[in-house]
Parts: C-alpha cells; sequence; structure tokens
C-alpha cells in the first residue's frame, strides 16, 4: 500500500522518475536473477557474471554487425552458444571448487573475470562499439510529458525471467530437483537426485540466459571489456540484499534501488549521490537483517 | 710453397671480408627510438601504424646519416606502472636514441621520473594535463611535447568560438550547459572552462559514465533542457557518444549547439545519423587532406599500408614524431644530445595536421609543440574542420538540427 501511494506521489510529482526508475530497476533485476539463481542454487558467488553478458553482447554485436541480424533475434542463438560455454566453464572449472573454502571459488571466478576481460580486449580492443538502432530511442508522449519507451523492453524481460524461473523451478521436475538441490543437497543425493548434473544444467542456464541478456543489453549500451563488472557488483549487492535464492525479493529490491536512484539524479546538482544512496541502502539493509536475526 | 701462398690468399680474402662485414655492420646499426603508446586503444594502434609509415619512408629514402631507423614499441596497455616499465626497458635493454610516443597523462605522470633518470631526448605526443608539464619542471630540457595542454585547449577554444560568433552571428553560445563525467577528467574540464568562458551564463552538472558503469543520461540531459542552453557540451569518454544522441533524441533535447567532448570517438560513430551536427573539438580531421597536401600524402600513404583509413589525430600526430625526429637528428648530423635539442629547437616541420610544427616555451617548459585545437563538426558523416578558418573544410552547421525534423 506505502508503495503505491509513494509511486502515486512521484507519479504525480516527477512522472519521469517514476518512468525511468522502473526501467532502471528492470535493467538490475534483468542481470541479477540468473546469478541469483547460481547462488541460490549452486551456492557460488559468480563474479565472472558481468563478463559473460558482455561476451553476449559482443556475440549479438557480432551477429548484427556481419549478417544484420537484429539483437532481439541474436538472443537465441546467444542463448544457445552460451549455455555451452556455460557447460564448458563448469566442467572445467566450477566443477572443482565446489567443495573448496569460499575465497577458493571468489578467486576463481575473480580469475575468471579478468580472463574474459583480456580475452574481449584481444579479440575487440578497449574501443566502445555501439550498434546503430534507431527503435532505442522511441518516445511517447502523455500531454507535455514525453518519455522513453523502449527500456521497457527490460521490464517485459526481467517479468519473463521471473516468471519462467519460479515456473522451472516450482512446476518442472527438473527445477523442483535443482531447488532440492539447493535447500540440502546432501538429502538431495540421498533420494537419489544427480547433484553434480543438477549444477551443471544451473549453471549452464544461467550463463545462457546472461548471454542472450547480454544481446538485449547492448541495444542500449556501449560494449567494452570492462562494461560488465559494474553490472556484476550491482547483481552482488542486490542478492545480498533480498537473500540467497529469493528471486522475487531480487525484483523487489530492484524496484526500490531503482526508484531511490532515479530520485536522487531527478534532484539538480545530487547525481554523485546516487551511488551514496544505493550502497547506504545496502548497508542499511543487511544490518537489520542481521539485527532481526540477533533477536530472533 | 705454393700451399702457404693459398693459405695466405685465403687468410687475407676472408680478413677482408670480415673486414667489409664488421665495417657494414657499424654502418648499419640502425637509429633506435623507442616507442611507447596504448595498443588496444584506436589511439595507440594507428599511432604506432603512423610510426611505422613514418620509419619505412624513411629508410625507403635512404634512412638518416647513412644509417637505418628501427621503431621499437612497447604497449603500456595504459596503466602507469608498464609505461615507467616500458622506459626503463627502452633505456637500459634496447638502449634508443629517442623516446618517442604517449597518450594517457596518468602515464606520462609515472613515467617522468624514470625519465628525468635517463634524460634522453624526449618528442611525446600524448598527455594534456597541465600537472604533467609540473612534474617535468623547466629543467627538462629534453623534453619536447607536441599535444597542447589542457590551458592551451581552453584558450583555442575560447579563440576559437569568439571568431565563430564574429564572422556567423546568428551562431550564439552565452549560454552553456556542461554535462561532465564525474572523474577527474569531466570535473577538471569542467571547471578550467568555467574560468575561460568568462562572459558566458555556464551551468553544470555531472553524470556517471558508461565506462564507470553508468549509461543513462536522461536526467542530466532533462536538466540541460530545462536550462535551454544555446550550448550543450557533454565531457565524457567514447562509450558514452551515440547513447547520449539517442537519450537527447529520446527526450527531444536540441541545443543550438551540441558538443561532445570525448578524448577519442569511436570509430563509426561518423555512420550513425544521429551524429550529423555535432560538434568536436581535435587536431586533426580526414578533411583536411582537402586543403593540406602534406595531409593528403599522409591520407593515401596510410591507407595504402594498412588498408584502413586513420580515424584518431594519433595517426598524423605519430607520423608528424617521427618525422620531426627525423627533420632535427638530420639537421643535427649527429645523435649527440646538445646538438640534437638545438636541431629541434631550430626544426620547422609541415605537418599532415595542418599546421607547420615549430617548438617554443610553454608556461613551465620550454619545448611546446602545437598549442591549439581544431573545432570540427560532423556532416553527412564527415568530420568537417569550422575553425581554424585557413583550414577550414565546411561552414558550420547551425543550429544543431531539430531531432523532429530528421
Amino acid at each position: 500500500m506505502a508503495s503505491l501511494i509513494i509511486a502515486a506521489a512521484l507519479a504525480f510529482w516527477k512522472p519521469y522518475v517514476l518512468v525511468e526508475g522502473i526501467q532502471r530497476s528492470s535493467l538490475y533485476a534483468m542481470i541479477a536473477l540468473p546469478m541469483a539463481l547460481v547462488l541460490g542454487i549452486v551456492g557460488i558467488v559468480n563474479l565472472a557474471h558481468g563478463e559473460f553478458m558482455m561476451l553476449g553482447a559482443y556475440f549479438a554485436y557480432w551477429l548484427n554487425v556481419h549478417f544484420g541480424m537484429d539483437p532481439f533475434v541474436a538472443m537465441f542463438p546467444a542463448f544457445l552458444a552460451f549455455a555451452a560455454i556455460g557447460v564448458v566453464t563448469y566442467l572445467t572449472t566450477i566443477k572443482y571448487v565446489l567443495g573448496a573454502p569460499e575465497l577458493s571459488q571468489l578467486l576463481l571466478t575473480f580469475g575468471l573475470a579478468m580472463i574474459l576481460q583480456q580475452l574481449a580486449n584481444l579479440a575487440w580492443t578497449s574501443q566502445p562499439l555501439k550498434a546503430h538502432l534507431g527503435y532505442v530511442s522511441a518516445s511517447a508522449a502523455i500531454g507535455s510529458f514525453s518519455f522513453g519507451i523502449f527500456e521497457f523492453v527490460y521490464l517485459a524481460a526481467a517479468i519473463l525471467l521471473l516468471g519462467g524461473l519460479l515456473f522451472f523451478l516450482k512446476y518442472t521436475r527438473l527445477g523442483q530437483a535443482a531447488l532440492a538441490v539447493g535447500q540440502n543437497p546432501r538429502g538431495a543425493k540421498l533420494v537419489g537426485i544427480h547433484v553434480d548434473r543438477t549444477y551443471l544444467l544451473v549453471f549452464g542456464i544461467s550463463i545462457a540466459l546472461v548471454g542472450a541478456i547480454g544481446a538485449i543489453f547492448m541495444t542500449r549500451h556501449s560494449i567494452f571489456p570492462l562494461v560488465g563488472g559494474a553490472f556484476t557488483l550491482k547483481s552482488f549487492c542486490l542478492i545480498a540484499m533480498a537473500g540467497m535464492g529469493n528471486l522475487i525479493g531480487i525484483v523487489t529490491y530492484s524496484l526500490i534501488l531503482g526508484l531511490s536512484e532515479s530520485l536522487v539524479l531527478s534532484l539538480r546538482g545530487y547525481a554523485g549521490w546516487a551511488d551514496i544512496i544505493f550502497f547506504t541502502l545496502i548497508a542499511g539493509v543487511i544490518i537489520l537483517r542481521s539485527y532481526q536475526r540477533q533477536v530472533r | 710453397m705454393e700451399l702457404k701462398k693459398a693459405v695466405f690468399i685465403y687468410t687475407a680474402f676472408f680478413a677482408l671480408l670480415s673486414g667489409f662485414g664488421v665495417a657494414g655492420a657499424v654502418a648499419a646499426e640502425p637509429i633506435k627510438l623507442g616507442a611507447v603508446y596504448p595498443l588496444g586503444d584506436i589511439t595507440g594502434d594507428q599511432g604506432v601504424k603512423a610510426m611505422k609509415l613514418a620509419v619505412k619512408e624513411i629508410n625507403d629514402a635512404g634512412g638518416l646519416l647513412g644509417r637505418p631507423v628501427e621503431l621499437i614499441v612497447i604497449d603500456d596497455e595504459m596503466k602507469p606502472e608498464k609505461g615507467s616499465a616500458a622506459i626503463e626497458k627502452l633505456a637500459t635493454v634496447d638502449k634508443v636514441d629517442v623516446f618517442v610516443g604517449g597518450m594517457a597523462s596518468g602515464v606520462l605522470l609515472a613515467q617522468i621520473p624514470i625519465m628525468k633518470k635517463y634524460q634522453t631526448v624526449t618528442v611525446w605526443t600524448g598527455a594534456a594535463y597541465g600537472g604533467c608539464e609540473k612534474a617535468l619542471g623547466p629543467d627538462a630540457t629534453w623534453f619536447f611535447h607536441l599535444h597542447p595542454w589542457d590551458y592551451q585547449q581552453g584558450e583555442s577554444y575560447v579563440e576559437g568560438w569568439d571568431a565563430i560568433t564574429k564572422k556567423f552571428p546568428q551562431v550564439k553560445m552565452a549560454k552553456q550547459f556542461w554535462a561532465y563525467e564525474e572523474g577527474a577528467f569531466g570535473t577538471g574540464s569542467f571547471k578550467a572552462s568555467k574560468l575561460l568562458f568568462k562572459n558566458a551564463d555556464i551551468e553544470g552538472e555531472s553524470f556517471k559514465s558508461a565506462a564507470a558503469g553508468g549509461g543513462d543520461y536522461r536526467a542530466v540531459l532533462r536538466h540541460a533542457k530545462e536550462f535551454s542552453p544555446e550550448l550543450f557540451i557533454w565531457v565524457g569518454f567514447g562509450a558514452d557518444a551515440l547513447p547520449f544522441m539517442e537519450q537527447s533524441k529520446e527526450i527531444d533535447f536540441n541545443p543550438s549547439i551540441f558538443l561532445g567532448s570525448p578524448p577519442g570517438w569511436p570509430s563509426d560513430f561518423g555512420k550513425s545519423p544521429l551524429a550529423d551536427g555535432v560538434t568536436l573539438y581535435g587536431m586533426w580531421a580526414p578533411s583536411i587532406k582537402e586543403v593540406s597536401p602534406v595531409s593528403k600524402h599522409f591520407w593515401d600513404a596510410y591507407n595504402k599500408m594498412f588498408k584502413e583509413a586513420p580515424a584518431t589525430y594519433f595517426a598524423p600526430l605519430a607520423y608528424t614524431n617521427v618525422m620531426f625526429v627525423a627533420a632535427g637528428i638530420k639537421k643535427a648530423g649527429t645523435l649527440k644530445k646538445e646538438a640534437l635539442i638545438k636541431a629541434l629547437e631550430e626544426t620547422k616541420y609541415a605537418s599532415p595536421l595542418g599546421e607547420t610544427l615549430t617548438i617554443k616555451p610553454s608556461n613551465i617548459i620550454k619545448h611546446q609543440g602545437f598549442t591549439k585545437q581544431k573545432i570540427l563538426q560532423w556532416q553527412n558523416g564527415v568530420q568537417q574542420v569550422i575553425w581554424p578558418f585557413e583550414y577550414a573544410t565546411a561552414k558550420i552547421a547551425y543550429p544543431f538540427p531539430n531531432w523532429k525534423k530528421r
């Protein structure tokens, strides 16, 4: 109820804060959801998450430039290609650190991120690339208020992704098995679930999704080897706020963060505060959760 | 006896041959130029190619002082620590005669202490940050800086816009909005320009560049639109270029002059229809080849050798760098430091950038080359020079075309 009142107040006061805040939130949620899936089920923080998205963006850009393929079509081959890349990555690296201390897991995925960045640097140099797509500037107007409509694509993608993942986890045998493995791998193994294969499947799906998301991302953003790093950090922060594996929580907190950032940016001269608000909110939520746990 | 005679003849023959060999080796000892550039960046990539072209032309014409010229290139990856290590290696392992190249100011700042240690003659293409000049100090007589310093660039913009508004009175730019990236580059540029454009009504706001994880410029663009400026300028990086235009179109923001000031533009920016009418600053534009024979020669030779077009002013600047050093060595007739410095001070080189390169003191150092940037504009996918008027290839397109009328 409070959220609706705030949204209505924003829509009345500064409608573009609401529109652009929702669009910004959707981008964050869309990118963070596959990372949350891996952390919730496989139990590993993939610090190369943003780099896989960056490679997906380059892949879609390449298909666009050389074959004239629209990025929204290119996301399908990207999904398949990155599913394969995810499987190979899991089998050659991730698999071997699942039982290792968390620091080793973090170091491994951090190393992967560095390798992917440097590979991209070698292949495409650090020069930014941007596809020329006329439709990304599409706008609409309600009275004197004009706003961009293209970024609602992020909202649609985030809703589809959330719905799809929830459906997969709750209503399919594979998804239920994945959920069981995420909750209690030993118990899942005892009842006959192939834990390693489940991890492989979930990691593959996550990388496939983030590769396809890269195709959507490159429609509106310039791409360069370091473009993914900031989104890994934001995704990780959102997961820390929402709690491991809480997909609906990711969307909720994305909305809070996106709207807060948009509100701060709308105040002239306070743009530099957006990051401060972002990290203050994260710190606040984590401290509050910790306090609640202690009280219980 | 016959055997002794034969041994003597063979020995004498081989001694003579080997003597010639040694003498030949001495004569063929190359003059070494040690270049440091970020090869992953278009500035470094094309800068090195242009240097290779210059070296080839010099060697094809018989070299310098009867010796061939060799270019040794090290990639600094735009990292200060790699840049300083590169200078150390060029000085101690490769033992180069002259340091050339250079792009980022941050890298040069780290290289300066190493350069000061060896005091090898250095002719540098990069670094606009005035702090580098302070770090060099007035005693660095071995250092020749070709790129204008930041304050010189600012002064040239003021001079250029003054000239444009006088010649074309319809051009107005007294009300300016600056959107600048929140790092040192953007903030520094805004502060410096606010001091330079004293008579202008200037507002500014920072934004998060795509290079730092941003990419949504709509808030700052809306604020600019509310201010209704005659000149809108964004100071950011190449990754911001096209998204800035797309989002300006999205919110229908139409200032009379739309100016972008990144250190380097994406190579395909001009291919976008949104680029038309965007004004920019730079030392060179491909269209200068229409008014400068040296530039035309450089353009044709570069295209022929590399099957690509130079897309950054660092290409003609790097070519100028090597040619200027070569002219200095020829004039000095020796590689001895004092003689070479004196010769470089007196050298005048008609460069493909348009201007003739001559050396004068700047605020601190004694050897400053170019002092001006040019005002350019994208027109029909081509960068045209609109100021200085002596190199102008087109008139300013004014006002910036309205998004709805495109």
